[in-house]
């Protein structure tokens, strides 16, 4: 206790360098939670919305993933409701939902142009997409679907392109699975925008019953496993996988090729920016420590020649560094808590990211490990800037430190 | 027993180039409980061999014993310990730790030996009455005199109850009313706690008070 109360007497003796070195601290701190603070929340974004697209975990036929299909639904699922059945009946699976990718030409009668469809289970996809679809004009698909009034969802480039509105009609052409031409009637139920228009340009969505018809299938194309919790995505995936060797498997992550790119990104932008401040907090710490400690060489000589060991010259400038260092990081995690919280407030949103068109809030998310890593990393460099300072001037002979103007 | 032997002693400075020899030859002895005066102009190597009477410095040459151990070539380790115990030090400039209150200048001494803080409680406050400073034991070493300083310096020196006491030119920063003060104190603790102390001085009010004086011209004893 004594070593603590002499090492902040210590501090203090320079208030306005301590303070300024505090400062220093505080925002090296606050700057790094900020950071790490909306990187996060973009991770947990961008996770979140690639797992509710495509199910944390994927399951197709063996080949489907790896091989080109020759012709539609070559590589299907056969007795999918089977094996959704047995997949859901694991506790950790919320929903085992079956999806029909196909393509062809949708056309509104006078102008016909690509699309990249998706059959889906109305009554559990929407419940997982959740915020993550932007539905802009009408509904999403009914649950309940009449087969003989087909609806489908458009994408909002899509549509524009097609100059369709919610009720009007349009044709569906695709290649059926024995190679032919089919064609079927369907009525816009919405337009959506997943906020990517490379992707609104060609999406649209139906119901399975839909887009088997228009295949001519019973088969679908995959199986979308939502789990309670996206932390345990690997660890199911590895126990599925190896229990079901016949089939193909993936995760959200093989997919999820967006997050992929934001997250390199964000971490070389942000670790960067990091290892710049760490520095910066470094060096300052550094210089008042070594000022302090040319400052007190004499002391230093003294407190040696009456017994001091040079270890316990150290420790003394190392508690001094911690010092500042604890309170640099608590005034720091201070700044970034109330910067979090005013930023939730003042709800500013962030312009869309390149390749999108949708602009997003502006959300410092600090998990709990960041606050505690952040401290320990500002403890670490106080600590270490004060060991290399004060070591040269502890290991200094006394007479000359004595004798030191 | 002597606290302090030498045998030969000799040191040498490097300066550039240059080596010039700071002791030359010096054997001494300095027996328990005595009160010795280093004498001798500016120059003359008395501070040098108060250093390494201090253990604060190393002999170039010879040999250097304490309380009858060959210490010559003990590591910095070892004579920190035995500065620690045995060695009192009062600096010609004070030398107090300008944050620590004068009870905690006193104290400290004591918290590197692990004394427990009820034991260094007494003792401090002890020491404080005997060196006169009880009423000033909250003051910061800027709030107070110099020969008040210099009396927390003895004090601080005195605390651990050391063998030997090392003294450079106690008296010399302070006037001569209060140089006089520091003389008789360092005088009656030497009575008192039957300490033995080496003064490098050039007082002879000092010098007159002290049983033993070793002179030193050009690095070596006359």
């Amino acid at each position: 206790m004594k070593w603590l109360k002499l090492a902040m007497k210590n501090v203090l003796r320079n208030r306005r360098r301590a303070i300024v070195t505090m400062l220093i601290t505080a925002v090296g701190v606050a700057a790094i939670l900020i950071g790490g603070g909306f990187a996060n929340f973009t991770y947990v974004s961008l996770k979140e919305m690639a797992a509710r697209s495509s199910g944390h975990l994927i399951v197709a036929h063996k080949d489907y993933f790896e091989q080109e299909e020759s012709i539609p639904m070559e590589y299907g699922l056969s007795d999918y409701k089977t094996l959704a059945k047995t997949l859901k009946a694991d506790d950790e699976v919320r929903y085992a939902i079956p999806r029909v990718e196909f393509s062809g030409l949708i056309s509104n009668g006078e102008k016909s142009t690509i699309f990249m469809g998706s059959g889906v289970d109305a009554k559990y996809e929407f419940k997982v997409k959740g915020p993550f679809l932007q539905i802009e004009q009408g509904n999403v698909l009914s649950k309940r679907e009449r087969s003989d009034d087909p609806k489908v969802m458009l994408g909002l480039d899509l549509a524009k392109s097609l100059n369709a509105n919610v009720d009007d009609s349009l044709t569906l052409i695709s290649t059926t699975v024995d190679g032919g031409l089919n064609a079927v009637d369907v009525t816009v139920q919405g337009i959506f925008s997943t906020g990517m228009p490379e992707v609104d340009k060609r999406s649209i969505i139906v119901s399975i019953d839909t887009a088997q018809s228009v295949l001519l299938t019973e088969k679908v194309s995959s199986l979308a496993l939502h789990l309670r919790d996206t932390e345990s995505t690997f660890t199911k995936y590895d126990e599925l996988s190896e229990k079901h060797t016949e089939l193909a498997w993936q995760t959200w992550l093989d997919e999820a090729f967006f997050y992929v790119g934001v997250k390199n990104l964000y971490n070389r932008i942000f670790g960067l920016l990091g290892i710049i401040i760490v520095m910066m907090v470094f060096f300052s710490i550094y210089n008042t420590v070594n000022m302090s400690v040319v400052e007190r060489t004499r002391e230093i000589g003294t407190l040696r020649a009456i017994g001091t060991y040079s270890t316990e010259i150290m420790r003394n400038f190392i508690l001094e560094g911690m010092f500042i260092g604890l309170i640099g990081a608590i005034t720091g995690i201070t700044i970034a808590f109330l910067t979090s919280l005013g930023l939730s407030i003042a709800d500013i949103q962030m312009p869309p990211p390149p390749g999108r068109t949708t602009s997003y809030p502006l959300v410092i998310d600090v998990p709990t490990f960041l606050y505690l890593s952040t401290a320990f990393l500002s403890a670490t460099i106080c600590i270490l800037a004060a060991w290399l300072s004060s070591y040269k001037a502890s290991k200094k002979p006394i007479v000359g430190a004595l004798s030191h103007v | 027993m002597n606290i302090i032997e030498t045998h030969n002693l000799s040191k040498q400075y490097q300066q550039g180039e240059l080596s010039v020899n700071a002791l030359t030859g010096i054997s001494m002895n300095l027996p328990r409980k005595s009160f010795a005066a280093l004498l001798g102009p500016s120059g003359s190597g008395k501070s040098t061999l108060l250093n390494i009477c201090g253990l604060i410095d190393k002999p170039s040459n010879g040999k250097l014993f304490f309380c009858g151990e060959d210490i010559t070539h003990a590591s910095e380790k070892e004579l920190t310990k035995i500065r620690r115990n045995n060695l009192g030090f009062i600096f010609q400039g004070f030398n107090l730790v300008p944050v620590m209150s004068v009870f905690d200048n006193i104290e400290y001494p004591l918290i590197l030996s692990g004394v427990d803080k009820k034991a260094r409680k007494e003792r401090v406050n002890a020491m404080l009455d005997m060196v006169g400073l009880t009423e000033l034991k909250k003051h910061l070493p800027d709030q107070i005199s110099g020969g008040q300083k210099q009396r927390v310096a003895i004090a601080r020196a005195l605390i651990t109850q050391p063998s030997l006491v090392i003294a450079d030119e106690p008296t010399a920063n302070l006037d001569s009313r209060t140089a006089t003060g520091i003389i008789q104190l360092m005088h009656k603790m030497h009575r008192e706690l039957s300490t033995s102390f080496i003064i490098a001085t050039h007082d002879e009010r000092m010098s007159s008070q002290c049983d033993s004086a070793l002179q030193l011209h050009d690095g070596e004893l006359q």
